[in-house]
């Protein structure tokens, strides 16, 4: 079946208040095109979660379309903080539920294999576990592991509404590859009740059946294929672009306060109509030169 | 080439001596990066590094601004996923030494990466976890990475980001917890864990300190038994390897 689509249709087809995954960790693979589209629509109330937070997620709080984010913290790493999630968390606007990397990963996990909860090791002994049990008792609970009686931590799965994907590369049926470390991405897709691909290159089936070894989502998981070149930008996608620091820079600087974060979204977001704009107003082919990877280091 | 030495040499230096070859080691950028690559070009050549979001063994020939920078996921062995390194390594116990760093840390080892303020009032908020917390939760040791300041070593934290020994004594045992943290490593001195009271205790001090220094510029006394011996300094060949090979541009040795 083809699915392929355009941002706007695929953007178009998110209800305001679903729970979207998110893709990013901290400046790689964000799923700004993504949230550039989401942000232009006015999609609001979202929930939005991911196992390290990253500059897709701070832009979408930023500009206001998220309620709530479910996270394993995280930063532009040396850029600096998450200033649009910090400041809704400070405010009390962002509903953040706080954990580590891994047990929301081990949600995402729970959510993909269809399991009821899940045991985990981490979080014991630490205020993030007392915030949640105090603010989120529905998702944390202590089970009795009946084969040796001991006490275990357990959490509740996340189903979120859709998983977004940046990918290397995929087929119109949505089989998708991704060069490079893919985080928590696979188990998002497969947690989802779908996911949305923005892939980097359009390649034919009979290439995937080529190599189906490097097919990570197959195309059953997928709804909506779109062909978004540089979709990641400013951050990088593994052999394909690197991150454009000077971009990143520009962008940890307005998240700081809500006014110039504004003048950053009416600039960068509202003014441009689509990604292939926003990608010509910062230099066109001299800004894809610029960030041009060598695909045998990576980068 | 000289053999003076800055303190974040020494502490880089210090962090290497604690890992052994053969052993798996989580890292995360800064220090502990410098530390672990000194440790596999000296004495441990067979040690396995790890990033969490799914790098095992780079051998980064550039500087990256933090994880997510693919210069240090370069010549990696494998690269996968957090259910790959965080769950079957680290959640399985297969990781023998994590790194951890932190805005502040206590007299048990617990780490704060959330907030600075007051959680109940104004604060502001930082970078939280990230893989921090499962790594303190479960790999068989940590050792801890931090500036000797008063307001960074402090009696009681604000938020207890990652466990260490929670209240002290038995508390981490009670709740089934493996691991701990085994040191503390400062720019001035060394510390390990008393083995009954889980406080931090005071094993060396760094050359051109006095321990008026040490103490005078941390927020509790720390435990303290006989005679405290100075650090023992960096060779000439780890300053050469972390000068010229490691980190010639100093990014992670500030």
């Amino acid at each position: 079946m083809n699915k392929l689509s355009s941002l706007h249709d695929a953007v178009a087809s998110i209800p305001p208040g679903s729970h979207v995954a998110l893709p990013g960790f901290a400046i790689a693979r964000c799923a700004m095109a993504f949230a550039h589209e989401v942000i232009r629509q006015g999609i609001n109330h979202l929930t939005l979660s991911q196992c390290v937070g990253a500059m897709d997620a701070d832009i979408l709080v930023g500009a206001g379309m998220a309620d709530r984010l479910i996270y394993g913290g995280g930063s532009l790493d040396r850029f600096g903080r998450l200033s649009g999630v910090n400041r809704g968390i400070e405010t009390g606007t962002l509903a953040a539920e706080e954990y580590s990397s891994l047990s929301v990963t081990f949600r995402y996990l729970a959510g993909s294999l269809g399991l009821p909860f899940i045991p985990i090791r981490s979080l014991q002994g630490s205020d993030l576990l007392v915030n949640l049990q105090e603010k989120h008792p529905e998702d944390v609970a202590t089970v009795t592991d009946p084969f040796t009686g001991e006490e275990w931590l357990a959490l509740k799965p996340l189903l979120p509404d859709v998983a977004v994907a940046i990918v290397s590369a995929a087929d119109s049926e949505g089989n998708a590859q991704i060069n490079g470390p893919r985080w928590d991405n696979l188990e998002q897709a497969r947690a989802s009740k779908r996911t949305i691909v923005l892939a980097h290159e359009i390649i034919s089936t009979e290439e995937i059946r080529k190599h189906p070894e490097r097919n990570v989502i197959p195309g059953f998981l997928v709804s909506h294929v779109v062909h978004v070149p540089y979709a990641a930008h400013p951050c990088s996608l593994y052999q394909a672009y690197d991150y454009d620091a000077d971009h990143i820079r520009l962008y940890a600087e307005a998240a700081q306060s809500p006014e110039t974060m504004q003048t950053y979204l009416d600039a960068y977001v509202y003014g441009v109509p689509d990604h292939e704009s926003y990608l010509a107003k910062l230099g066109g082919d001299e800004l894809l030169k610029k960030i041009a990877a060598d695909p045998l280091r990576g980068y | 080439m000289t053999s003076e030495y800055s303190p974040s040499e020494l502490m880089a230096v210090a962090g290497s001596r604690e890992l052994k070859d053969g052993q798996i080691v989580a890292v995360g950028l800064g220090l502990p990066v410098v530390a672990s690559f000194l440790a596999k070009q000296t004495h441990a050549p067979n040690m396995t590094i790890l990033f969490e979001l799914g790098v095992v063994d780079p051998e980064p020939i550039d500087s990256g601004v933090g994880l997510a920078d693919p210069r240090v996921w370069y010549r990696a062995k494998v690269l996968s996923s957090f259910v790959d390194i965080l769950g079957t390594v680290l959640h399985k116990g297969r990781v023998d030494v994590g790194f951890l760093g932190g805005l502040e840390v206590d007299q048990f080892g617990n780490l704060n990466t959330t907030l600075v303020g007051d959680p109940r009032g104004k604060f502001k908020h930082m970078v939280g976890s990230g893989g921090a917390n499962d790594i303190a939760s479960c790999a068989n040791k940590t050792v801890i990475i931090i500036r000797h300041e008063a307001r960074k070593l402090k009696e009681a934290i604000s938020f207890v980001t990652s466990p260490g020994y929670i209240s002290g004594g038995s508390a981490r045992a009670d709740l089934n917890m493996r691991g701990g943290p085994e040191r503390v490593i400062t720019d001035k001195a060394i510390f390990g864990f008393h083995p009954e009271t889980k406080r931090m205790q005071l094993l060396s001090i760094h050359p051109g300190n006095a321990l008026e220094d040490v103490l005078n510029t941390m927020g509790f006394v720390p435990e303290m038994s006989g005679t405290i011996p100075f650090t023992e300094p960096p060779t000439q060949e780890q300053l050469r390897l972390i000068r010229e090979q490691i980190d010639p541009t100093r990014m992670y040795m500030g």
